[in-house]
């Protein structure tokens, strides 16, 4: 299978340096990648042998990281001539998974997450506001405007991971995108906040366009600023679900 | 070594750009041979595997090229490359594969890129950087174009990138030391800078920074700006 060599794909092939429990750290990259739209339903997975040496994961960590994705219905593995692994993408199945990655996390990694995302997105945006061509600020308004507009969290969220990686690539930094991808990988591990409080997305946009009109008036502090303020909001939106715990969420299935 | 006086600093700089531009000349020549014409028409590959081979040739300044496919909904023909690109350690060559499904994160939405989208609407060649390409090859590059037109038809753009740090030392190691300029694009953008008060990728306020009149670039629409030369390293 030749595989896309797309930073994004670098990014969801990269190799896992999560330490322990590896196979559920693969299950997540994928589960987050499949959310992202970054593996497409139906998608046929590397060999195993491959997706393990890219991952740098033992081919029996990867067997059972196929097995938990296989059980929790996100990947169907065929026998045979043209088999493989093929991706299932499940909308249902991706929020359970999110909401129980949200259960293991302890509201300091939420903390830490957000300072890290706070720290690259605020640096994109106020270089942007020195850097950034009319031609590239239009373009992150389309997207804030699909963002406005996207009616599944799926999309929603792709629209999103799309604004911030744009951000930082009209910043003129390839570091600093290739950061965001990395980051967007693992913010999407995690619940999606408007999927639990719709109002949030309208907000979400119009701190995005709030950010684009200080870009366009090459105002690099308030983009800056407003930047920061933003994601900091956001981390606190995920560390009160992650202290609301399993309200509503009763009937979910572990993920362990 | 040459004296870096303006003129000859926007001679180099045109020369080096159209050394670029004639590796793209022939990759738009290899798109036009019959059998790639037919490649064109049917979906099958266009380019020859010597294409590629351009990219090692002995003072080789671009790091990728090939061709880039106007998509055909309506004939069945999609999105499509045929891009290859040189590894940035060892010099392997490796074909591009980007995402071209829309609904993915990283969608690479070609056809709304300033490379492929200007050379389209105006028929002409093109140099767009120095810019991130986000989603493609995700490094920091020129990339120069040209349409490429059958029977009247703009079928997609011959092309190649230049990496923004491989072009910076081939001109400083060509251009002796001299007054420091910038190198600035159409769209005001910093591409190569000799004062560290200036960063390559900046926009630079149109008036106010120049010590001298501008000297334009033949061929491109860059043109050489001197500027204050009065070190930062200092207490």
């Amino acid at each position: 299978m030749q595989l896309l060599s797309g930073d994004a794909r670098r990014a969801v092939f990269a190799p896992l340096d999560d330490g322990a429990l590896r196979s559920e750290a693969v299950v997540r990259r994928v589960g987050s990648a499949i959310a992202l739209g970054l593996l497409g339903d139906g998608e046929q997975l590397p060999a195993e042998t491959e997706l393990a040496t890219m991952l740098n994961v033992s081919t029996m960590t990867l067997r059972e990281a196929l097995a938990e994705l296989r059980g929790l219905g996100l990947v169907a593995t065929r026998r045979g001539r043209g088999g493989g692994s093929f991706v299932q993408a499940r909308d249902d199945v991706l929020a359970e998974l999110a909401d129980a990655r949200l259960a293991e996390l302890a509201t300091t990694d939420l903390r830490e997450l957000g300072d890290v995302h706070g720290a690259v997105a605020s640096a994109a945006a106020r270089l942007a506001a020195t850097r950034a061509s009319r031609v590239e600020i239009a373009r992150l308004r389309d997207i804030v405007d699909r963002l406005a507009r996207a009616d599944t969290v799926t999309g929603q969220r792709r629209a999103e991971g799309r604004y911030y990686v744009e951000l930082a690539a009209c910043a003129q930094s390839v570091r600093l995108t290739m950061q965001e991808m990395d980051l967007h990988l693992e913010l999407g591990q995690l619940p999606w906040p408007p999927a639990h409080a719709p109002g949030l997305l309208d907000r979400i946009v119009a701190c995005h366009r709030a950010v684009l009109d200080a870009i366009e008036a090459r105002d690099p502090a308030t983009a800056r600023t407003l930047t920061e303020e933003h994601v900091e909001a956001r981390t606190r939106w995920s560390i009160e679900l992650r202290l609301r715990g399993g309200e509503g969420t009763a009937d979910r299935r572990e993920v362990s | 070594m040459t004296a870096a006086v303006p003129e000859t600093v926007a001679a180099v700089v045109g020369e080096v750009v159209e050394g670029v531009f004639a590796t793209v000349a022939e990759v738009h020549a290899a798109a036009l041979r019959p059998a790639a014409r037919e490649g064109l028409r049917t979906g099958r590959p266009v380019l020859d595997d010597d294409v590629r081979e351009l990219l090692h040739r002995p003072g080789q300044l671009a790091v990728g090229l090939g061709l880039v496919v106007a998509p055909r909904p309506d004939r069945g023909l999609p999105l499509r490359l045929e891009w290859w690109q040189l590894d940035p350690d060892g010099g392997r060559l490796r074909t591009l594969e980007p995402d071209l499904r829309p609904t993915s994160l990283g969608y690479y939405d070609y056809t709304a890129a300033e490379w492929f989208d200007v050379p389209r609407r105006t028929g002409r060649r093109h140099v767009v950087g120095p810019y991130v390409d986000v989603h493609g090859t995700g490094r920091y590059l020129l990339t120069l174009t040209e349409p490429v037109v059958v029977d009247g038809e703009f079928v997609g753009v011959a092309g190649a990138d230049v990496s923004v740090g491989r072009f910076e030392a081939h001109l400083l190691g060509r251009l002796g030391p001299g007054a420091p300029f910038l190198l600035l694009n159409g769209a005001d953008r910093v591409v190569l800078s000799t004062s560290p008060r200036w960063l390559v990728g900046a926009l630079v306020p149109p008036d106010g920074i120049a010590t001298g009149p501008a000297t334009a670039v033949p061929g491109v629409p860059w043109r050489l700006v001197p500027v204050e030369d009065r070190s930062l390293l200092t207490a």
